[in-house]
């Protein structure tokens, strides 16, 4: 299935519902609804893709027969109507939910090639941080302690921790616009 | 970019630590706060970056971690270099021999035993006479010398202190009202302290008990 949605639904929504800017709508809710499947169902999933699309062209269907009504805001009508397809999902591939497989939570860089090279350029621009930075970095995300352990290891206090990976953040942003 | 109040939770959601009510909580959030997810997506790459890419990208601090992590018997060996190692044994091994050579001349014979129940650290006395029993009132009691300067106290017991005194020579006679109150078919015992110049206790007998027969 291609990822993009077709012209055609999007054109009968356009008639039905010309108060909805649905470009606009497709251009800022697929970023997020990508997000939150590959987050529930893991990257490796390799239906994720075809899941983003179902849950957009749904989406788009429920415009299309005016069953958004307002009570909400769109992006809460979106985030149930993401939710259901995900719990759908998982119930198809596993038949009960409890022993459905733990998604993997961090999303392999590696599926597209322009993934890959940010992540690439991302570690690039960590091992560039100053030690500090980086030690805040290690710790707290690559070793996975909470931020009291590792206050507690650096001698610092909790909201020290916080406001350093913030700050590393901030680097590493603008050292990825160079 | 402006701050958000449900920021705080963004890492707490990648690093999958958040309950299950707060994680729905803040998916509902970020379908509705652009700031939110920018902040979470941007995040997300760089951890993305440091999970796939932590062991080269961390490659100095693990090193450093596992030094820290060493046996300690490595981190003192990696403490001199082999030269002053081997320095070191053999200054050891010089300060055994010497050691061993000193110690035992520095040992003094201060043996310890119990009189009274309590413990005696010190030389004993080796008391010679009366040590059994007599059949007449002992006009003499003598008892080994410790040598010079040592001052003796001898005290006689019946069942309490009958008479006690003190002299310098390794033996003492019995004064004759002393030997007056004494009576056949009795017990007694004795006991003699030594004394240094300096009036410290450096040895004390046993108490020895001799019966007087009829």
């Amino acid at each position: 299935m291609s990822i993009n949605i077709s012209a055609d639904i999007i054109g009968a929504v356009k008639e039905k519902s010309p108060q909805f800017d649905l470009e606009e709508i497709i251009a800022k809710y697929r970023p997020i609804v990508s997000f939150r499947v590959k987050k529930s169902l893991g990257s490796h999933t390799p239906d994720w893709e075809d899941v983003v699309n179902e849950i957009m062209v749904n989406v788009l269907e429920k415009l299309h027969k005016r069953e958004f009504r307002g009570d909400s805001s769109i992006g809460t009508f979106i985030f149930t109507i993401t939710s259901r397809r995900i719990i759908d999902f998982i119930r198809q591939k596993s038949k009960v939910l409890k022993y459905a497989p733990e998604p993997n939570p961090y999303l392999s860089p590696y599926e597209h090639i322009e993934n890959k090279e940010r992540a690439e350029s991302t570690a690039k621009a960590i091992e560039k941080l100053k030690p500090k930075y980086k030690k805040i970095l290690y710790l707290y995300y690559y070793k996975d302690l909470s931020r009291e352990e590792v206050a507690q290891k650096l001698g610092i206090s909790t909201r020290r921790v916080s406001e350093r990976v913030n700050y590393a953040q901030k680097l590493l942003r603008k050292m990825m616009k160079k | 970019m402006r701050k958000c109040k449900h920021e705080d939770l963004i890492d707490g959601y990648l690093l999958n630590k958040l309950s299950e009510e707060k994680k729905q909580e803040f998916e509902a959030h970020y379908f509705n706060c652009r700031v939110c997810f920018e902040k979470m997506a941007e995040r997300d790459e760089m951890l993305t970056a440091i999970k796939y890419k932590g062991h080269t990208i961390f490659q100095d601090l693990e090193t450093e971690t596992e030094v820290e992590r060493a046996p300690v018997l490595g981190q003192i060996w990696a403490f001199f270099t082999p030269k002053q190692w081997a320095l070191a044994v053999a200054t050891t091994a010089v300060l055994v021999v010497v050691a061993l050579g000193v110690i035992p001349n520095l040992t003094t014979t201060s043996p310890q035993f119990f009189i009274n129940d309590d413990l005696v650290r010190g030389s004993s006395i080796r008391l010679i006479s009366p040590v059994i029993a007599v059949d007449t009132i002992p006009s003499q009691f003598r008892w080994e010398s410790l040598g010079e300067d040592v001052e003796y106290k001898i005290e006689l017991y019946n069942h309490e202190l009958l008479w006690s005194a003190t002299t310098s020579n390794h033996y003492i006679t019995l004064p004759q009202e002393v030997k007056e109150r004494m009576v056949t078919g009795e017990k007694y015992s004795w006991q003699v302290k030594a004394f240094s110049a300096e009036g410290t206790l450096i040895a004390v007998s046993s108490k020895v008990q001799f019966p007087v027969t009829k």
